[in-house]
């Protein structure tokens, strides 16, 4: 008999103690998800952390030599994320071959968003999580732009389904041109002042559109307008580059391109992704 | 009331002697390490991949669900549980949180999260599907019912038995993960914070109500209403008990209602009325945590009431068949 007294004493202490303990959770649980109160109480304890990135020895002439091991950060759009080709894109080709060339190479992130425009980039910039993998990077792989000629002019679509007027007015498109390189201006100012020593490599636009005749000399207009544009601002800064590819798929886009008939496939990615590494090292 | 005391105390001591809650036990003591293996895996191969630093693996999954999003292939009620993913996880990293720093607190914390639809309840089931039916299968009821005291009172004393021991239930399996979790990943982090009140409007995340709570006070919180879900899911498993002959039976009867409550859960989406099941309310973390509802329209209050109705309807059935059926055997 003692035994179960002392199961009872000890199981009805214990139960007691457990239900207003949870009692007491389920009521300010209760009061917390209907009455938030939006207030933190926390201080926000990695701000200074993150201030204190190394601070740059500055260099703002001549180009820096690479650090012995490469870190880099990628962002822009679809060409970046590598759509198109199921071998990780330029920049996992690129990073594959500077191992391969005995560079140790690591990446960060890659932040390229599908589908982003100049425009969608920008507020991007702005964000913690973004710089603070920008700030660490040796180097920044950057494409964009493609997203605001092409998929802003609703080429992309027509042409994807079969539809018989392709018309491209070389005019409605210059028009859109100004905004478009101003914001490329502003992207590569904010990712120089988030990152003052990478190196900062953009990949310049190609005419995906260059085997329909009617669109050939429009497209090719506007495509070089605006890489003349971004080799203007990039020319600008001593540690940017600009690594073309209009010349590469001009007349290679049934090799080069994925069946999407817009994104590179694999081969043309490795290419790209080879006159990166040439350029680098 | 004098005769109500002993009685219960005679239940708890059953419960005890019958060995359920130490099979209970048991199983949490065997499925806790698996679980905190399968976690210390996953910590492993991130920390691989980003060099352990964990904005820059945030900052991916952010990027990679936003890329996702521009996908024409991807239904539209994903997108948005992804546009409010990508919400809350930017919140966390521009207040520089980590939201999953691995301890042992943060474990337990997850752990709670997904046992709370279907692991708890299983546990719970485990003791009330039996608390009834048992004595019917032995033949002991007879000798129940045959002392001088009320049916209802009999009756009674098993629930509150019961109540005592869902409370229990819920306290050692946080006991329990926190412990063998913390061999793991070390004890810290009660202190760490959690950002709760998140309001879901649209697919957009309204962030002037969020507030930082220290860990401890979340897991709380959480175990508050995970007791809360304990109590429903016990009231209906007790009242199948009394309604259902085996004990085998009647566990078969609530295992199926849970897990179609799963499946629902992740299907029913555009089945509206499938939120007045109570098995689809079993998800209250995720009001807390800020989640997308599973189904559009459920508030913490919806789910409440439903749960509330479900357990009252089955209290009233048990009562009123125990104390009119004859037993027979």
């Amino acid at each position: 008999m003692k035994s179960t007294a002392w199961i009872w004493r000890i199981a009805a202490t214990a139960s007691i103690v457990a239900t207003v303990l949870l009692i007491a959770g389920f009521v300010y649980a209760f009061r917390d998800i209907n009455y938030p109160q939006g207030q933190l109480i926390t201080e926000q304890p990695g701000e200074t952390e993150i201030e204190s990135v190394p601070p740059v020895t500055a260099e703002p002439q001549g180009l820096p030599a690479l650090p012995e091991t490469i870190k880099v950060a990628a962002i822009g759009d679809s060409l970046t994320r590598g759509t198109g080709d199921a071998g990780g894109g330029y920049v996992r080709r690129t990073i594959d071959l500077l191992n391969a060339e005995g560079r140790e190479t690591e990446m960060l992130n890659n932040l390229a968003v599908n589908g982003q425009t100049t425009e969608q980039l920008l507020p991007k910039l702005g964000e913690r999580g973004v710089r603070y993998s920008l700030e660490q990077a040796d180097l920044i792989l950057l494409t964009i732009g493609g997203n605001d000629l092409f998929q802003g002019s609703g080429l992309l679509s027509s042409v994807n389904s079969g539809a018989a007027e392709l018309e491209l007015d070389p005019e409605l498109l210059m028009e859109a041109l100004p905004q478009a390189t101003e914001r490329l201006q502003r992207i590569l100012g904010t990712l120089r002042e988030i990152n003052p020593h990478a190196r900062i490599v953009y990949v310049g636009l190609y005419h995906p559109f260059a085997d329909l005749p009617e669109l050939l000399i429009p497209g090719n207009i506007v495509v070089s307008a605006w890489n003349q544009a971004a080799m203007e601002m990039i020319s600008r800064d001593a540690n940017m580059t600009l690594v073309p590819t209009f010349d590469l798929f001009q007349h290679k886009l049934d090799v080069y391109l994925s069946s999407d008939h817009f994104h590179p496939n694999g081969e043309g990615y490795q290419a790209i992704a080879e006159r990166i590494v040439k350029g680098l090292l | 009331m004098s005769s109500l005391w002993p009685l219960i105390q005679n239940e708890t001591i059953k419960i005890v002697k019958r060995k359920r809650f130490y099979v209970i036990l048991l199983v949490l003591l065997v499925l806790v390490p698996m679980f905190t293996y399968a976690q210390m895996k996953s910590a492993e191969r991130s920390r691989d991949k980003f060099n352990s630093d964990w904005r820059l693996e945030l900052q991916q999954r952010i990027t990679d669900n936003e890329s996702s999003l521009s996908s024409d292939r991807i239904p539209d009620e994903w997108k948005r549980y992804r546009m409010i993913f990508i919400q809350q996880m930017r919140y966390y990293l521009e207040h520089d949180v980590n939201p999953n720093e691995p301890n042992g607190v943060t474990f337990t914390r997850e752990f709670m999260n997904n046992s709370i639809s279907l692991f708890i309840p299983l546990m719970i089931m485990a003791i009330a599907s039996d608390i009834v039916s048992g004595e019917r299968t032995t033949g002991t009821i007879k000798m129940l019912l045959t002392r001088p005291v009320k049916r209802w009172k009999v009756l009674l004393s098993k629930l509150v038995a019961l109540l005592m021991f869902i409370s229990l239930i819920v306290v050692s399996a946080y006991i329990i993960a926190y412990l063998v979790s913390g061999l793991a990943f070390g004890y810290a982090g009660f202190n760490l914070p959690i950002f709760t009140g998140f309001t879901i409007v649209g697919s957009e995340v309204d962030m002037s109500t969020v507030q930082a709570v220290p860990q401890w006070k979340y897991l709380l919180m959480q175990g508050g209403l995970v007791w809360y879900v304990g109590v429903c899911v016990g009231m209906l498993a007790f009242m199948v008990s009394v309604l259902v002959r085996s004990t085998a039976a009647s566990i078969v009867i609530m295992m199926a209602a849970l897990i179609a409550g799963n499946i629902l859960t992740n299907m029913a989406s555009a089945w509206n009325s499938a939120k007045y099941l109570f098995m689809v309310n079993l998800n209250l973390t995720d009001y807390l945590a800020g989640n997308l509802p599973p189904i559009e329209g459920m508030t913490l209050n919806f789910s409440l009431i439903v749960l509330a109705v479900w357990a009252a309807l089955a209290i009233l059935v048990s009562f009123s068949v125990f104390t009119r059926r004859d037993i027979l055997n």
